[in-house]
């Protein structure tokens, strides 16, 4: 990993089109500002792994599970 | 026609008819092609199958199915990634977790954005919202 030292008001750019602001260190935190194209997705890293890790639970199912949910569980139409 | 096996049996299908996740869904960005099987059984609950991996499968459903008011708009660069314009229909659906105890949850905080038109879908993260990852199914 690539270790930089900055400080508030400071930047890195990351090849041509991204470029992030060390807006300023508080109580233990660093606010970040990022500048980037609208296309790249930006994560907050815990939020994105555990979507990452549900999906990977979510294949975790058989068609015997599928099936009895499937008598068990309401719908839109039969609730009405 | 092309066949697969998976999982669940051998399946043909289609390829020019499959659902197409244009960057995949999140942890699994190299699966692209889906097919969209439809439950055995009539109910809110039908399956999409990778066909790149036929181990991979999710299960998913119409999320108003139980939360009548979710409800997810794509923003212009989702639109884009969609290969929509902004007439045309965008639903979401959720992606179900059925756990080990059998109970099941719906991912609401990660729906995936499906566009009838170019048949195309991607999964987006809504980290604003208060949805939760495992949003159990409402007691009726």
């Amino acid at each position: 990993m690539l270790v930089l030292t900055r400080k508030p008001g400071e930047g890195i750019l990351i090849g041509d089109e991204i470029k992030i602001t060390i807006i300023e260190g508080r109580g233990g935190s660093v606010r970040i500002g990022i500048e980037a194209p609208a296309d790249k997705k930006i994560y907050r890293q815990e939020v994105y792994e555990r979507i990452c890790q549900e999906n990977k639970e979510a294949i975790q199912w058989n068609i015997a599970d599928l099936n009895d949910l499937t008598i068990s569980l309401p719908t839109k139409e039969n609730r009405q | 026609m092309k066949k697969i096996m998976t999982r669940f049996g051998e399946v043909e299908f289609d390829p020019e008819k499959t659902l197409s996740f244009v960057s995949g869904l999140i942890g699994f960005e190299n699966l692209h092609d889906f097919l969209v099987m439809p439950s055995v059984k009539k109910g809110p609950l039908f399956w999409i199958q990778s066909v790149e991996d036929p181990q991979i499968a999710f299960v998913v459903t119409d999320p108003t199915n139980f939360f009548l008011d979710y409800k997810v708009v794509p923003d212009k660069v989702e639109r884009k990634t969609l290969g929509i314009e902004d007439e045309d229909e965008c639903f979401a659906l959720s992606v179900v977790t059925i756990h080990p105890d059998k109970s099941v949850t719906l991912n609401l905080a990660a729906p995936i954005l499906f566009a009838p038109k170019s048949n195309r879908a991607m999964q987006v993260i809504l980290e604003k919202s208060q949805y939760q990852t495992r949003t159990p199914l409402p007691v009726v």
